[in-house]
């Protein structure tokens, strides 16, 4: 008994640490370490896993994983008789090895490990810097925009099966269009400069549909990095990945719920959400507040200032949850933090 | 006619005293057990009221605010000092009366009866007066102001604040307020001074927390009258000083919580207290409710925990984000029932009753106070859905209604306290 209690206790104290963490730089520091690994991983011969949930990139040479999608995209040309062989196990696995990996973090892969997120928050930085403001969009014209990450999603596994498949007699695709999203990518074109890799910031004149392939990622990347600029995570609202982790998130392990009875609706997470969520702010009946565009980075749950009104749990034990002493630390670190100005 | 003014600024004085000094006379001598403490808070009013004396001298302008909307931040952050003149006296109840409806709402009426008798005083301490658009009778009053011959500055607010627009539409009144604050000291608001307003601002906040979350404790550690003198104080109280005479109330409350003291026996109905909000010298519910055995253990009123619960969260370090987070802080989760739909407030008191044990609920409506008294019936079925009592009291300044307010506040109390010993 007197064990439990001091156990109780102990459990206690380091719940209250984490509470009282500075989520923004502890979040920092983790994507920076994933980054060195997902892209200079290769430089250590690490290559950890084939069927990351995220943007590891596979022309990034000296990766240390690789992202899903670009597997996936070649495993879809597969056709349909081919499904039931060894083809179609190796695409289960693949799948399988995904689904693993994504719901140990759900879709914190993206506010934690995405290197094209990291990038992002580091050309937000760079505009904090430069004291630049950032700019706001109409809401509802914007909400039909960000529908783009499922047609997107929908696409990169539709054509390359209309690539291997005839759908309703057509013919097919041709292979000249293999891994479309990839070539669209913004990640395809920006990590491999990380190694001093120039090769993908051009135009493939191959073929025609490699030109109009990479001829659009060229634009993407550089609506990439104005975008990013000016309005934070501008990328993520397109990403087919981050639908992809929308559709399975309700498996997901690390969970992030919300107890509306104790919501004032005070809007401090709606306006530290770097991806402008209003149902964070407004939505008092739903547990499960996840939504499509959320990045899981937790910067709602460090300017809840109501006890246990938004939290972090992996598999049912609490990580991070928001407290009013944690609100009142964090808030102080911001507004005495310096003098300058 | 000059006679008669002065004879009446005369006579005003006097009651006001007099007021003052029974309200005080009853706060602090009729408890047992005031916290050492609150002497620093019952001295403050003996001496803002010896003779209305509305705020210490700082040497900087002093804006007047009305409503919990206008934000303090941005005061300080210019250079001035706020002043609340939401004015809780029966003596200027019944000047104001003389310029205003005989049925308008009390707390408007003694503010403007306030400015209109004493207005060489407060015209001279006075740089400016806000008056955010809130409920119609500090709107018009606005207008009889600035006829008085004040400086007055409308702040545009939305009548809802649920849609983005709405909340834009007042994120850019706050933007012209800091213009305003800022041509009126001369001096500009930088990133700096800002951050430090809000620092300010925010530890103050925070002791109100420590305080509220002590006043949760069973059994009682203080009274809610007391807890109503110390926010009221934040109302003329210099800032810091206000923060740390609180802090040393909290540092107190909480070696009595130690100690196991008690202001009142645990079985004692918990009583929240919502509605019009009670101002020094106006006092007499909260104190009658607690003479009689009861005790406000919460509230949900603009003059304390609505002005002092929440707090400034802003993303960037930059005035293009902090001056915007400081004006959703005052929309987004104030529950004055101005705004419609208001089930903000419905929720707020719900969540409250259940975090604070209460066993009760007293809502105090000041009769010409259509919101109040509008919002009474919804909240009343709210909280009988949950099977908890509230009792309704229209009341005003006047001492007049006493006995009748003291023979139902006596029964609803007892009734509780039948209720507790048949539910163990």
């Amino acid at each position: 008994m007197k064990k439990l209690k001091t156990f109780g206790k102990k459990s206690e104290i380091i719940s209250k640490a984490l509470n009282n963490t500075d989520i923004e730089s502890f979040r920092f520091w983790f994507q920076l370490s994933a980054f060195a690994l997902l892209v200079y991983g290769g430089w250590f011969a690490i290559n950890f896993a084939d069927d990351l949930p995220t943007f590891a990139c596979v022309y990034d040479e000296k990766r240390g994983a690789q992202c899903y999608l670009i597997g996936l995209q070649h495993q879809m040309a597969t056709p349909w008789s081919a499904y039931l062989s060894g083809r179609g196990i190796g695409i289960l696995v693949a799948f399988l090895t995904f689904f693993a990996w994504f719901i140990l973090f759900n879709k914190a892969w993206c506010g934690y490990i995405c290197p094209v997120g990291a990038i992002q928050d580091w050309i937000t930085k760079l505009r904090i810097k430069l004291g630049i403001r950032y700019s706001e969009y109409s809401a509802p014209a914007f909400k039909g925009l960000k529908n783009i990450k499922f047609v997107l999603l929908a696409l990169l596994i539709l054509m390359p099966m209309s690539m291997g498949n005839s759908f309703f007699g057509l013919p097919k695709l041709s292979h000249e269009y293999a891994v479309p999203f990839c070539m669209i990518c913004p990640g395809r074109t920006i990590l491999p400069l990380f190694q001093g890799d120039f090769s993908q910031l051009a135009v493939d004149f191959s073929s025609q549909p490699k030109m109009i392939l990479t001829s659009l990622g060229m634009i993407v990347t550089g609506l990439f990095l104005i975008g990013a600029f000016f309005k934070k995570r501008f990328f993520c609202f397109f990403c087919p990945m981050s639908a992809f982790h929308y559709i399975m998130k309700k498996a997901g392990l690390l969970k992030l719920t919300k107890d509306g009875s104790k919501c004032t609706r005070c809007g401090n997470c709606y306006r530290a959400c770097d991806v402008g969520i209003r149902e964070i702010a407004d939505d008092i009946v739903s547990k499960d507040i996840v939504k499509d565009d959320c990045m899981m980075c937790f910067k709602c749950v460090a300017v809840c200032p109501e006890e246990k009104c938004l939290k972090v749990s992996f598999l049912g034990i609490p990580l991070y949850e928001a407290t009013e002493e944690g609100f009142y630390k964090r808030m102080e670190g911001k507004t005495e933090n310096d003098g300058q100005d | 006619m000059m006679d008669r003014i002065e004879r009446q600024k005369k006579t005003t004085a006097l009651h006001l005293a007099m007021e003052a000094k029974e309200t005080l006379r009853r706060v602090e001598s009729e408890f047992p057990d005031n916290p050492a403490a609150m002497q620093y808070f019952y001295d403050l009013y003996r001496e803002r009221y010896a003779e209305d004396a509305p705020q210490a001298k700082s040497g900087r302008k002093v804006v007047g605010t009305m409503c919990v909307q206008v934000p303090d931040e941005l005061i300080y952050a210019a250079g001035a000092v706020p002043l609340r003149l939401c004015n809780g006296s029966t003596t200027y109840d019944q000047i104001g009366a003389s310029s205003m409806p005989s049925k308008a709402c009390p707390l408007v009426k003694a503010t403007v009866g306030m400015l209109e008798i004493s207005s060489e005083l407060y015209k001279d301490k006075l740089d400016a007066i806000v008056i955010p658009t809130t409920c119609d009778q500090k709107k018009k009053s606005a207008e009889m102001l600035i006829d008085m011959g004040y400086k007055v500055h409308i702040m545009e607010m939305p009548a809802s604040k649920e849609s983005d627009e709405a909340r834009h539409y007042w994120q850019n009144s706050v933007k012209n307020f800091a213009l305003m604050l800022q041509k009126l000291t001369g001096k500009k608001i930088t990133r700096k001074s800002l951050k430090e307003s809000v620092a300010k601002v925010s530890r103050a906040g925070r002791e109100f927390r420590r305080l509220n979350n002590l006043a949760k404790n069973s059994p009682p550690l203080i009274f809610g009258k007391d807890v109503f003198m110390v926010t009221n104080a934040y109302f003329f109280d210099d800032i810091e000083n206000w923060t740390a005479a609180v802090n040393k109330l909290n540092d107190e409350l909480e070696e009595r919580k130690s100690k196991g003291f008690k202001v009142a026996q645990s079985h004692a109905p918990r009583i929240l207290f919502t509605g019009s909000p009670p101002i020094f010298p106006n006092m007499k519910v909260p104190v009658l409710l607690e003479q009689v055995g009861g005790v406000i253990v919460a509230d949900e009123v603009c003059s304390s925990s609505r002005l002092l619960y929440d707090s400034v969260a802003f993303d960037e370090e930059a005035l293009y984000d902090m001056v915007p987070a400081i004006a959703d802080r005052y929309l987004k989760p104030c529950t004055c029932p101005c705004y419609t739909p208001n089930d903000d407030r419905k929720r707020k008191i719900e969540h409250m009753v259940k975090d604070f044990a209460a066993d009760g609920v007293i809502y105090q409506a000041f009769s010409g106070c259509h919101l109040y008294e509008m919002e009474q019936k919804g909240i009343n079925l709210r909280l009988e859905a949950m099977g908890v009592p509230m009792l309704y009291l229209e009341t005003d300044y006047s001492p007049e209604d006493m006995g009748q307010l003291s023979t139902r506040v006596e029964a609803f109390i007892e009734s509780i306290k039948t209720r507790k010993r048949r539910g163990k």
